[in-house]
Protein backbone atom coordinates (compact mmCIF):
# COMPACT_ATOMS: atom_id res chain seq x y z
CA UNK A 1 0.00 0.00 0.00
CA UNK A 2 1.21 3.46 -0.95
CA UNK A 3 0.22 6.29 1.37
CA UNK A 4 0.90 9.98 0.81
CA UNK A 5 0.44 12.39 3.71
CA UNK A 6 0.35 16.13 3.02
CA UNK A 7 1.50 17.94 6.15
CA UNK A 8 4.16 17.37 8.78
CA UNK A 9 2.45 18.66 11.89
CA UNK A 10 0.14 17.18 14.55
CA UNK A 11 -2.23 15.21 12.30
CA UNK A 12 0.35 14.22 9.67
CA UNK A 13 2.89 12.98 12.20
CA UNK A 14 0.29 11.08 14.26
CA UNK A 15 -1.02 9.45 11.09
CA UNK A 16 2.44 8.44 9.86
CA UNK A 17 3.40 7.07 13.27
CA UNK A 18 0.23 5.03 13.71
CA UNK A 19 0.14 3.84 10.13
CA UNK A 20 3.66 2.52 10.43
CA UNK A 21 2.82 0.47 13.49
CA UNK A 22 -0.33 -0.91 11.81
CA UNK A 23 1.23 -1.49 8.37
CA UNK A 24 4.90 -2.41 8.61
CA UNK A 25 5.20 -2.75 4.83
CA UNK A 26 3.28 0.31 3.64
CA UNK A 27 5.18 2.84 1.56
CA UNK A 28 4.64 6.11 3.44
CA UNK A 29 5.59 9.53 2.05
CA UNK A 30 5.12 12.77 3.99
CA UNK A 31 5.17 16.02 1.99
CA UNK A 32 5.88 19.11 4.05
CA UNK A 33 5.74 22.70 2.92
CA UNK A 34 7.81 23.85 5.85
CA UNK A 35 11.49 23.09 5.61
CA UNK A 36 12.08 22.29 9.26
CA UNK A 37 12.20 19.23 11.47
CA UNK A 38 8.86 18.58 13.16
CA UNK A 39 8.06 21.06 15.90
CA UNK A 40 5.18 21.90 18.21
CA UNK A 41 3.16 24.73 16.73
CA UNK A 42 1.63 25.44 20.15
CA UNK A 43 5.05 26.42 21.44
CA UNK A 44 6.18 28.88 18.75
CA UNK A 45 5.52 31.85 21.05
CA UNK A 46 8.63 30.61 22.88
CA UNK A 47 10.65 31.48 19.77
CA UNK A 48 9.19 34.99 19.91
CA UNK A 49 10.46 35.15 23.50
CA UNK A 50 13.94 34.31 22.26
CA UNK A 51 14.10 30.51 22.59
CA UNK A 52 15.96 28.37 20.04
CA UNK A 53 14.43 25.85 17.63
CA UNK A 54 15.61 22.88 19.64
CA UNK A 55 13.36 23.83 22.54
CA UNK A 56 10.17 23.38 20.47
CA UNK A 57 11.03 20.13 18.66
CA UNK A 58 8.15 17.66 18.70
CA UNK A 59 9.85 14.50 17.47
CA UNK A 60 13.56 13.75 17.17
CA UNK A 61 15.21 14.03 13.75
CA UNK A 62 15.61 10.28 13.61
CA UNK A 63 11.83 9.76 13.86
CA UNK A 64 11.13 9.38 10.13
CA UNK A 65 14.22 7.40 9.24
CA UNK A 66 13.73 4.95 12.09
CA UNK A 67 10.24 4.25 10.85
CA UNK A 68 11.19 4.11 7.21
CA UNK A 69 8.95 7.06 6.37
CA UNK A 70 9.96 9.11 3.36
CA UNK A 71 9.83 12.77 4.45
CA UNK A 72 10.16 15.40 1.71
CA UNK A 73 10.50 18.89 3.18
CA UNK A 74 10.18 22.32 1.65
CA UNK A 75 7.72 21.37 -1.09
CA UNK A 76 4.29 22.75 -1.90
CA UNK A 77 1.57 20.36 -2.99
CA UNK A 78 -0.19 22.00 -5.94
CA UNK A 79 -3.07 19.69 -6.69
CA UNK A 80 -4.77 16.37 -6.11
CA UNK A 81 -5.90 14.37 -9.13
CA UNK A 82 -8.17 11.70 -7.74
CA UNK A 83 -8.91 10.20 -11.15
CA UNK A 84 -5.25 9.17 -11.50
CA UNK A 85 -4.67 8.95 -7.71
CA UNK A 86 -1.73 11.33 -7.84
CA UNK A 87 -0.65 14.58 -6.25
CA UNK A 88 1.59 17.08 -7.98
CA UNK A 89 4.16 18.85 -5.83
CA UNK A 90 7.40 20.82 -5.90
CA UNK A 91 8.83 21.47 -9.32
CA UNK A 92 6.77 19.29 -11.64
CA UNK A 93 6.98 16.27 -9.39
CA UNK A 94 4.25 13.73 -8.93
CA UNK A 95 3.48 11.09 -6.32
CA UNK A 96 0.90 8.34 -6.71
CA UNK A 97 -1.11 6.97 -3.82
CA UNK A 98 -3.50 4.25 -2.83
CA UNK A 99 -4.58 6.39 0.12
CA UNK A 100 -4.01 10.12 0.54
CA UNK A 101 -4.23 12.08 3.79
CA UNK A 102 -4.70 15.83 3.57
CA UNK A 103 -3.40 17.37 6.80
CA UNK A 104 -2.73 20.87 5.55
CA UNK A 105 -3.67 22.72 8.72
CA UNK A 106 -4.94 26.29 8.83
CA UNK A 107 -3.65 29.79 8.31
CA UNK A 108 -4.08 33.05 10.19
CA UNK A 109 -6.92 35.35 9.25
CA UNK A 110 -5.76 38.74 7.95
CA UNK A 111 -7.53 42.00 8.77
CA UNK A 112 -7.61 43.33 5.21
CA UNK A 113 -6.88 46.92 6.25
CA UNK A 114 -4.53 49.51 4.76
CA UNK A 115 -0.85 49.13 5.54
CA UNK A 116 -1.02 45.45 6.53
CA UNK A 117 1.83 44.74 4.08
CA UNK A 118 4.27 47.07 5.89
CA UNK A 119 7.45 45.59 7.36
CA UNK A 120 6.82 44.92 11.02
CA UNK A 121 3.23 43.65 10.65
CA UNK A 122 3.10 39.92 11.31
CA UNK A 123 0.94 36.89 11.82
CA UNK A 124 2.10 33.98 13.99
CA UNK A 125 1.55 30.46 12.75
CA UNK A 126 4.90 28.95 11.77
CA UNK A 127 8.43 28.75 13.09
CA UNK A 128 9.60 31.00 10.24
CA UNK A 129 7.10 33.69 11.20
CA UNK A 130 8.08 33.40 14.86
CA UNK A 131 11.72 33.78 13.89
CA UNK A 132 10.95 36.94 11.87
CA UNK A 133 9.00 38.40 14.79
CA UNK A 134 11.86 37.59 17.13
CA UNK A 135 14.32 39.41 14.86
CA UNK A 136 12.03 42.43 14.53
CA UNK A 137 11.47 42.48 18.31
CA UNK A 138 15.21 42.79 18.88
CA UNK A 139 15.18 46.17 17.11
CA UNK A 140 11.67 47.44 17.91
CA UNK A 141 10.83 49.92 20.68
CA UNK A 142 7.23 48.90 21.17
CA UNK A 143 4.76 46.23 20.11
CA UNK A 144 1.01 46.01 19.55
CA UNK A 145 -0.80 42.67 19.54
CA UNK A 146 -4.20 42.58 17.86
CA UNK A 147 -6.49 39.98 19.40
CA UNK A 148 -7.20 38.81 22.94
CA UNK A 149 -7.22 35.09 22.14
CA UNK A 150 -4.69 32.47 23.20
CA UNK A 151 -2.23 33.03 20.36
CA UNK A 152 -2.29 36.80 20.84
CA UNK A 153 -1.81 36.59 24.59
CA UNK A 154 0.95 33.98 24.40
CA UNK A 155 2.77 36.22 21.90
CA UNK A 156 2.15 39.35 23.99
CA UNK A 157 3.55 37.59 27.04
CA UNK A 158 6.57 36.41 25.03
CA UNK A 159 7.28 39.92 23.68
CA UNK A 160 6.94 41.36 27.17
CA UNK A 161 9.43 38.83 28.52
CA UNK A 162 11.92 40.31 26.06
CA UNK A 163 11.42 43.69 27.71
CA UNK A 164 9.31 45.33 25.00
CA UNK A 165 6.39 47.57 26.00
CA UNK A 166 3.34 45.64 24.74
CA UNK A 167 -0.23 46.81 24.15
CA UNK A 168 -2.97 44.30 23.33
CA UNK A 169 -6.01 45.46 21.33
CA UNK A 170 -9.14 43.54 22.20
CA UNK A 171 -12.37 44.12 20.29
CA UNK A 172 -14.49 42.15 22.77
CA UNK A 173 -15.34 43.23 26.30
CA UNK A 174 -12.91 40.75 27.88
CA UNK A 175 -9.98 38.47 27.05
CA UNK A 176 -10.27 34.89 25.83
CA UNK A 177 -13.99 35.08 25.03
CA UNK A 178 -13.91 31.57 23.54
CA UNK A 179 -12.51 30.13 26.75
CA UNK A 180 -13.38 32.29 29.73
CA UNK A 181 -16.14 34.37 31.32
CA UNK A 182 -15.65 37.99 32.39
CA UNK A 183 -14.55 37.14 35.93
CA UNK A 184 -11.95 34.53 35.01
CA UNK A 185 -10.71 36.67 32.11
CA UNK A 186 -10.16 39.51 34.56
CA UNK A 187 -7.94 37.22 36.65
CA UNK A 188 -5.82 36.44 33.58
CA UNK A 189 -5.75 40.12 32.64
CA UNK A 190 -4.54 41.05 36.14
CA UNK A 191 -1.70 38.53 35.85
CA UNK A 192 -0.71 39.96 32.44
CA UNK A 193 -0.97 43.57 33.64
CA UNK A 194 1.32 42.70 36.52
CA UNK A 195 3.79 41.45 33.93
CA UNK A 196 3.61 44.93 32.37
CA UNK A 197 1.21 44.39 29.43
CA UNK A 198 -1.39 47.11 28.64
CA UNK A 199 -4.84 46.55 27.16
CA UNK A 200 -7.17 48.62 24.99
CA UNK A 201 -10.72 47.27 24.72
CA UNK A 202 -13.44 47.77 22.14
CA UNK A 203 -11.06 48.67 19.36
CA UNK A 204 -9.91 47.05 16.14
CA UNK A 205 -7.22 48.61 13.97
CA UNK A 206 -8.49 50.37 10.87
CA UNK A 207 -5.03 50.62 9.37
CA UNK A 208 -1.27 50.54 9.83
CA UNK A 209 0.88 53.62 9.11
CA UNK A 210 4.57 53.91 8.40
CA UNK A 211 6.93 56.00 10.51
CA UNK A 212 10.14 57.65 9.25
CA UNK A 213 10.86 54.68 6.98
CA UNK A 214 8.05 54.57 4.37
CA UNK A 215 8.24 50.76 4.16
CA UNK A 216 8.17 50.04 7.85
CA UNK A 217 5.40 50.14 10.45
CA UNK A 218 5.31 53.19 12.70
CA UNK A 219 1.73 53.36 14.05
CA UNK A 220 -1.36 51.26 14.49
CA UNK A 221 -4.48 53.34 13.75
CA UNK A 222 -7.55 52.58 15.88
CA UNK A 223 -11.26 52.93 15.09
CA UNK A 224 -11.47 56.01 17.31
CA UNK A 225 -8.63 57.68 15.38
CA UNK A 226 -5.92 57.12 17.96
CA UNK A 227 -2.49 56.26 16.55
CA UNK A 228 -0.49 53.90 18.75
CA UNK A 229 3.28 53.97 18.09
CA UNK A 230 4.54 50.48 17.21
CA UNK A 231 7.65 49.05 15.62
CA UNK A 232 6.02 45.63 15.63
CA UNK A 233 2.41 44.54 15.25
CA UNK A 234 1.03 41.04 15.41
CA UNK A 235 -2.38 40.21 13.97
CA UNK A 236 -3.85 37.30 15.97
CA UNK A 237 -7.51 37.12 14.99
CA UNK A 238 -7.92 33.38 14.57
CA UNK A 239 -7.29 30.88 11.79
CA UNK A 240 -9.09 29.49 8.78
CA UNK A 241 -8.73 25.95 7.38
CA UNK A 242 -6.44 25.26 4.41
CA UNK A 243 -9.09 23.47 2.36
CA UNK A 244 -7.97 24.45 -1.16
CA UNK A 245 -6.42 21.12 -2.20
CA UNK A 246 -9.66 19.27 -1.63
CA UNK A 247 -11.89 22.09 -2.87
CA UNK A 248 -10.02 22.43 -6.16
CA UNK A 249 -10.13 18.67 -6.65
CA UNK A 250 -13.92 18.85 -6.39
CA UNK A 251 -14.29 17.66 -2.80
CA UNK A 252 -16.96 18.85 -0.43
CA UNK A 253 -16.10 21.85 1.75
CA UNK A 254 -18.03 23.68 4.42
CA UNK A 255 -16.34 25.68 7.18
CA UNK A 256 -13.48 23.24 6.55
CA UNK A 257 -12.97 20.03 4.58
CA UNK A 258 -15.98 17.75 5.10
CA UNK A 259 -15.12 14.26 6.34
CA UNK A 260 -17.25 11.34 7.50
CA UNK A 261 -16.70 9.45 10.77
CA UNK A 262 -13.91 7.47 9.09
CA UNK A 263 -12.03 10.66 8.21
CA UNK A 264 -12.84 10.20 4.49
CA UNK A 265 -13.47 13.25 2.32
CA UNK A 266 -16.03 13.08 -0.49
CA UNK A 267 -13.16 12.17 -2.87
CA UNK A 268 -12.31 8.46 -3.27
CA UNK A 269 -9.34 7.30 -1.12
CA UNK A 270 -8.73 10.84 0.11
CA UNK A 271 -8.79 11.34 3.87
CA UNK A 272 -8.36 14.55 5.85
CA UNK A 273 -7.47 15.34 9.47
CA UNK A 274 -6.49 18.25 11.69
CA UNK A 275 -7.10 21.98 11.44
CA UNK A 276 -8.14 21.74 7.76
CA UNK A 277 -11.35 19.81 8.51
CA UNK A 278 -14.76 20.60 9.92
CA UNK A 279 -16.03 18.57 12.88
CA UNK A 280 -19.25 18.37 14.89
CA UNK A 281 -18.93 19.48 18.50
CA UNK A 282 -20.14 16.74 20.85
CA UNK A 283 -21.86 19.17 23.21
CA UNK A 284 -23.42 21.75 20.89
CA UNK A 285 -23.94 19.48 17.87
CA UNK A 286 -22.75 22.36 15.72
CA UNK A 287 -20.28 22.12 12.85
CA UNK A 288 -17.08 24.02 13.41
CA UNK A 289 -13.47 24.01 12.19
CA UNK A 290 -11.45 21.55 14.25
CA UNK A 291 -8.52 23.90 15.03
CA UNK A 292 -6.96 22.21 18.07
CA UNK A 293 -3.62 20.40 18.26
CA UNK A 294 -5.03 17.68 20.52
CA UNK A 295 -7.87 16.93 18.11
CA UNK A 296 -5.47 16.90 15.16
CA UNK A 297 -3.41 14.16 16.84
CA UNK A 298 -6.57 12.11 17.56
CA UNK A 299 -7.80 12.55 14.00
CA UNK A 300 -4.42 11.64 12.53
CA UNK A 301 -4.55 8.44 14.56
CA UNK A 302 -8.10 7.63 13.44
CA UNK A 303 -7.24 8.42 9.82
CA UNK A 304 -4.33 5.96 10.01
CA UNK A 305 -6.53 3.22 11.47
CA UNK A 306 -9.11 3.70 8.72
CA UNK A 307 -6.56 4.04 5.91
CA UNK A 308 -5.14 0.74 7.12
CA UNK A 309 -8.56 -0.78 6.52
CA UNK A 310 -9.58 -1.26 10.16
CA UNK A 311 -12.84 0.64 10.26
CA UNK A 312 -13.09 2.77 13.37
CA UNK A 313 -15.45 5.72 13.72
CA UNK A 314 -14.11 8.95 15.20
CA UNK A 315 -16.47 10.10 17.96
CA UNK A 316 -17.60 13.74 17.79
CA UNK A 317 -14.98 15.68 19.75
CA UNK A 318 -15.09 18.49 22.27
CA UNK A 319 -13.98 21.46 20.21
CA UNK A 320 -13.34 23.70 23.17
CA UNK A 321 -10.50 22.14 25.06
CA UNK A 322 -7.83 24.56 26.21
CA UNK A 323 -5.24 24.69 28.94
CA UNK A 324 -2.58 27.34 29.50
CA UNK A 325 -0.67 29.20 32.16
CA UNK A 326 0.30 32.87 32.26
CA UNK A 327 2.74 33.78 35.01
CA UNK A 328 1.60 31.88 38.07
CA UNK A 329 -1.96 31.48 36.88
CA UNK A 330 -2.99 28.25 35.15
CA UNK A 331 -6.42 27.73 33.60
CA UNK A 332 -8.39 25.03 31.86
CA UNK A 333 -11.53 25.62 29.82
CA UNK A 334 -13.57 22.79 28.36
CA UNK A 335 -16.96 22.42 26.69
CA UNK A 336 -19.67 24.93 25.92
CA UNK A 337 -20.35 27.30 28.79
CA UNK A 338 -23.05 29.04 26.72
CA UNK A 339 -25.08 25.81 26.69
CA UNK A 340 -25.40 25.92 30.48
CA UNK A 341 -28.80 26.51 32.11
CA UNK A 342 -27.43 26.49 35.62
CA UNK A 343 -24.01 27.48 36.93
CA UNK A 344 -22.08 26.47 40.01
CA UNK A 345 -19.15 28.66 41.01
CA UNK A 346 -16.46 28.59 43.64
CA UNK A 347 -13.91 31.31 44.40
CA UNK A 348 -11.05 31.50 46.84
CA UNK A 349 -8.89 34.47 47.74
CA UNK A 350 -8.96 35.94 44.26
CA UNK A 351 -6.56 33.20 43.12
CA UNK A 352 -8.93 30.32 42.47
CA UNK A 353 -12.11 30.33 40.42
CA UNK A 354 -14.07 27.36 39.19
CA UNK A 355 -17.33 27.41 37.29
CA UNK A 356 -19.44 24.55 36.02
CA UNK A 357 -22.15 24.83 33.39
CA UNK A 358 -24.97 22.30 33.76
CA UNK A 359 -27.89 21.48 31.49
CA UNK A 360 -30.53 18.87 32.25
CA UNK A 361 -28.43 17.40 35.06
CA UNK A 362 -25.40 16.98 32.82
CA UNK A 363 -22.11 18.85 32.80
CA UNK A 364 -21.72 20.76 29.51
CA UNK A 365 -18.72 22.97 30.28
CA UNK A 366 -16.32 24.16 32.96
CA UNK A 367 -13.69 26.77 33.67
CA UNK A 368 -10.94 26.25 36.23
CA UNK A 369 -8.53 29.03 37.06
CA UNK A 370 -5.74 28.85 39.62
CA UNK A 371 -6.52 25.26 40.61
CA UNK A 372 -6.76 22.74 37.80
CA UNK A 373 -6.26 19.38 39.53
CA UNK A 374 -8.82 16.74 38.48
CA UNK A 375 -9.81 18.78 35.41
CA UNK A 376 -9.74 15.62 33.30
CA UNK A 377 -12.44 13.99 35.43
CA UNK A 378 -14.75 16.88 34.54
CA UNK A 379 -13.75 16.65 30.87
CA UNK A 380 -14.72 12.99 30.80
CA UNK A 381 -18.02 13.79 32.55
CA UNK A 382 -18.86 16.19 29.71
CA UNK A 383 -17.93 13.61 27.09
CA UNK A 384 -19.86 10.78 28.74
CA UNK A 385 -23.00 12.94 29.27
CA UNK A 386 -23.47 11.09 32.54
CA UNK A 387 -26.24 12.44 34.81
CA UNK A 388 -24.75 14.19 37.83
CA UNK A 389 -27.38 13.11 40.34
CA UNK A 390 -26.21 13.34 43.93
CA UNK A 391 -22.66 14.35 42.94
CA UNK A 392 -23.63 17.94 42.37
CA UNK A 393 -23.60 18.97 46.02
CA UNK A 394 -19.90 18.12 46.33
CA UNK A 395 -18.93 19.20 42.91
CA UNK A 396 -16.53 22.04 43.44
CA UNK A 397 -13.61 22.61 45.79
CA UNK A 398 -11.86 19.49 44.59
CA UNK A 399 -14.38 17.27 46.38
CA UNK A 400 -15.31 15.24 43.32
CA UNK A 401 -12.74 12.84 41.93
CA UNK A 402 -12.84 9.86 39.62
CA UNK A 403 -13.45 7.84 42.78
CA UNK A 404 -16.96 9.25 43.01
CA UNK A 405 -17.77 7.92 39.59
CA UNK A 406 -17.13 4.27 40.34
CA UNK B 1 3.28 -9.87 29.91
CA UNK B 2 2.66 -6.37 31.27
CA UNK B 3 1.83 -6.19 34.94
CA UNK B 4 -0.47 -3.55 36.31
CA UNK B 5 -1.48 -2.12 39.63
CA UNK B 6 -5.00 -3.41 40.16
CA UNK B 7 -7.28 -2.08 42.84
CA UNK B 8 -9.66 -4.02 45.11
CA UNK B 9 -11.68 -1.10 46.41
CA UNK B 10 -13.50 -3.13 49.04
CA UNK B 11 -10.22 -3.78 50.87
CA UNK B 12 -8.99 -0.18 51.09
CA UNK B 13 -9.15 1.26 54.62
CA UNK B 14 -7.78 4.65 53.59
CA UNK B 15 -4.55 4.30 55.57
CA UNK B 16 -2.61 6.15 52.84
CA UNK B 17 0.44 3.89 53.23
CA UNK B 18 0.57 3.74 49.42
CA UNK B 19 0.75 7.55 49.13
CA UNK B 20 3.58 7.71 51.62
CA UNK B 21 5.51 4.86 50.03
CA UNK B 22 5.07 6.43 46.59
CA UNK B 23 6.45 9.78 47.74
CA UNK B 24 9.38 8.14 49.52
CA UNK B 25 10.20 6.03 46.45
CA UNK B 26 10.35 9.26 44.43
CA UNK B 27 12.56 11.07 46.94
CA UNK B 28 16.30 11.51 46.57
CA UNK B 29 17.17 9.46 49.65
CA UNK B 30 14.48 6.75 49.20
CA UNK B 31 13.97 6.62 52.96
CA UNK B 32 11.13 8.12 54.99
CA UNK B 33 13.45 9.92 57.38
CA UNK B 34 15.57 11.28 54.54
CA UNK B 35 12.54 12.26 52.45
CA UNK B 36 11.09 14.39 55.26
CA UNK B 37 14.23 16.53 55.36
CA UNK B 38 14.67 17.01 51.63
CA UNK B 39 14.53 20.55 50.28
CA UNK B 40 12.61 19.38 47.21
CA UNK B 41 9.39 17.88 48.52
CA UNK B 42 8.97 14.36 47.17
CA UNK B 43 5.63 13.98 45.36
CA UNK B 44 3.18 11.09 45.57
CA UNK B 45 1.61 9.87 42.36
CA UNK B 46 -1.19 7.81 43.89
CA UNK B 47 -4.18 9.41 45.57
CA UNK B 48 -6.57 7.93 48.10
CA UNK B 49 -9.97 9.54 47.64
CA UNK B 50 -12.98 9.46 49.90
CA UNK B 51 -16.09 8.80 47.85
CA UNK B 52 -19.11 8.56 50.12
CA UNK B 53 -18.34 5.72 52.48
CA UNK B 54 -15.73 4.23 50.14
CA UNK B 55 -11.98 4.81 50.17
CA UNK B 56 -10.51 4.63 46.70
CA UNK B 57 -6.81 4.65 45.82
CA UNK B 58 -6.24 5.86 42.27
CA UNK B 59 -3.12 6.06 40.15
CA UNK B 60 -2.31 6.06 36.46
CA UNK B 61 -3.86 3.16 34.57
CA UNK B 62 -1.34 3.46 31.73
CA UNK B 63 -4.36 3.30 29.38
CA UNK B 64 -4.21 1.45 26.08
CA UNK B 65 -5.51 4.51 24.23
CA UNK B 66 -4.15 7.07 26.64
CA UNK B 67 -5.74 10.52 26.13
CA UNK B 68 -2.65 12.18 27.63
CA UNK B 69 -0.52 10.82 24.78
CA UNK B 70 -2.70 12.52 22.14
CA UNK B 71 -2.97 15.70 24.17
CA UNK B 72 0.70 16.36 24.88
CA UNK B 73 1.70 19.35 22.76
CA UNK B 74 5.38 19.08 23.63
CA UNK B 75 5.89 15.49 22.47
CA UNK B 76 6.94 14.72 26.02
CA UNK B 77 4.42 12.04 27.04
CA UNK B 78 5.33 8.65 25.57
CA UNK B 79 4.89 4.94 26.13
CA UNK B 80 7.97 2.96 27.12
CA UNK B 81 8.67 -0.48 25.66
CA UNK B 82 7.30 -1.88 28.95
CA UNK B 83 3.99 -0.10 28.31
CA UNK B 84 4.47 2.66 30.91
CA UNK B 85 3.04 6.04 29.93
CA UNK B 86 5.36 8.74 31.25
CA UNK B 87 6.70 12.23 30.55
CA UNK B 88 10.06 11.54 32.16
CA UNK B 89 13.22 10.39 30.48
CA UNK B 90 11.87 10.65 26.93
CA UNK B 91 12.90 12.62 23.86
CA UNK B 92 11.29 15.89 24.93
CA UNK B 93 10.90 17.64 28.29
CA UNK B 94 7.50 18.50 29.80
CA UNK B 95 6.64 22.21 29.42
CA UNK B 96 3.70 22.33 31.84
CA UNK B 97 0.98 23.07 29.29
CA UNK B 98 -1.55 21.07 31.40
CA UNK B 99 -3.16 19.38 28.42
CA UNK B 100 -2.66 15.96 30.04
CA UNK B 101 -4.20 17.20 33.29
CA UNK B 102 -7.16 18.45 31.26
CA UNK B 103 -7.89 15.10 29.60
CA UNK B 104 -6.92 12.41 32.14
CA UNK B 105 -10.25 10.75 33.06
CA UNK B 106 -8.83 9.47 36.35
CA UNK B 107 -7.49 12.85 37.46
CA UNK B 108 -4.16 11.30 38.45
CA UNK B 109 -1.73 13.74 36.83
CA UNK B 110 -0.51 16.49 39.15
CA UNK B 111 0.14 20.03 37.99
CA UNK B 112 3.23 21.42 39.70
CA UNK B 113 2.64 25.06 38.88
CA UNK B 114 5.95 26.54 40.03
CA UNK B 115 8.07 24.02 38.17
CA UNK B 116 5.59 23.92 35.26
CA UNK B 117 5.80 20.16 35.38
CA UNK B 118 3.13 17.49 35.09
CA UNK B 119 3.84 14.69 37.56
CA UNK B 120 2.42 11.18 37.28
CA UNK B 121 3.04 7.52 38.05
CA UNK B 122 6.20 6.54 36.20
CA UNK B 123 6.84 3.14 37.81
CA UNK B 124 10.31 4.31 38.80
CA UNK B 125 9.63 2.78 42.20
CA UNK B 126 10.05 -0.97 41.70
CA UNK B 127 11.86 -2.84 44.46
CA UNK B 128 14.22 -5.80 44.05
CA UNK B 129 11.24 -8.06 43.50
CA UNK B 130 10.02 -5.69 40.72
CA UNK B 131 6.99 -4.66 42.78
CA UNK B 132 5.87 -0.99 42.89
CA UNK B 133 6.24 0.85 46.20
CA UNK B 134 2.49 1.49 46.58
CA UNK B 135 1.66 -2.20 46.22
CA UNK B 136 4.46 -3.28 48.56
CA UNK B 137 3.22 -0.83 51.21
CA UNK B 138 -0.47 -1.79 51.08
CA UNK B 139 -1.25 -3.72 54.29
CA UNK B 140 -4.65 -5.05 53.23
CA UNK B 141 -4.02 -6.29 49.72
CA UNK B 142 -6.20 -3.57 48.22
CA UNK B 143 -3.45 -2.96 45.68
CA UNK B 144 -2.11 -5.92 43.74
CA UNK B 145 0.44 -6.05 40.96
CA UNK B 146 -0.52 -8.63 38.39
CA UNK B 147 -0.43 -9.48 34.76
CA UNK B 148 -3.47 -8.34 32.93
CA UNK B 149 -5.34 -11.56 32.53
CA UNK B 150 -8.91 -11.53 31.43
CA UNK B 151 -10.02 -10.78 34.96
CA UNK B 152 -7.94 -7.65 35.15
CA UNK B 153 -8.96 -6.50 31.72
CA UNK B 154 -12.62 -6.98 32.60
CA UNK B 155 -12.21 -5.03 35.81
CA UNK B 156 -10.54 -2.19 33.98
CA UNK B 157 -13.19 -2.02 31.32
CA UNK B 158 -15.87 -2.16 33.99
CA UNK B 159 -14.24 0.78 35.76
CA UNK B 160 -13.99 2.79 32.58
CA UNK B 161 -17.58 2.05 31.67
CA UNK B 162 -18.77 3.18 35.10
CA UNK B 163 -16.46 6.14 35.41
CA UNK B 164 -16.66 7.70 32.02
CA UNK B 165 -19.20 5.70 30.08
CA UNK B 166 -22.24 7.17 31.75
CA UNK B 167 -23.58 3.84 33.00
Amino acid sequence: MKVVIVGNSAAGIAAAENLRSLEPLAEITVLSQENHPSYSRCLIAEIVAGAVFDSIRYRPDSFFEERNINLIRGVRVHSVNHASSTVSFGEEKEASYDKLLVATGSRPVRLGVAGEELDGVFVLRSYDQAELISRCAAAANDAVVIGGGLVGLKAAYALRRRGLPVTVLVKSSHLLTRQLDALSAAMVEKELREAGISFIYGQNPVGFKCGADPKALGFVVLEDGREIPAGLALVAKGVSPNAELVREAGGEISSGIKVNAFMETSLPNVYAAGDCIEVTDCVTGRQTPSALWTLAVEQGRYAAINMAGRQKAYPDPLTRLNAAQFGRLPFVSVGAMEEGEEFLTWQKEGRVYQKLAIREDRLVGFIMVGLIEQAGVFTSLIKSKRPLGNLRGDFLQGKVSAANLI
Amino acid sequence: MTREVLIRYDRCTGCRSCELACAVAHSASKTLLGAIGEAKRPLKRIFVHQAGAKKVPLNCRHCGEAPCLDACIAGSMYRTTEGIVTNEGGERPCVGCWMCVMVCPYGVIRSELKEKLAVKCDRNCLDDGKVPACVRACPTGALVYESIDQFGEDRRKEFLAKAVGGQ
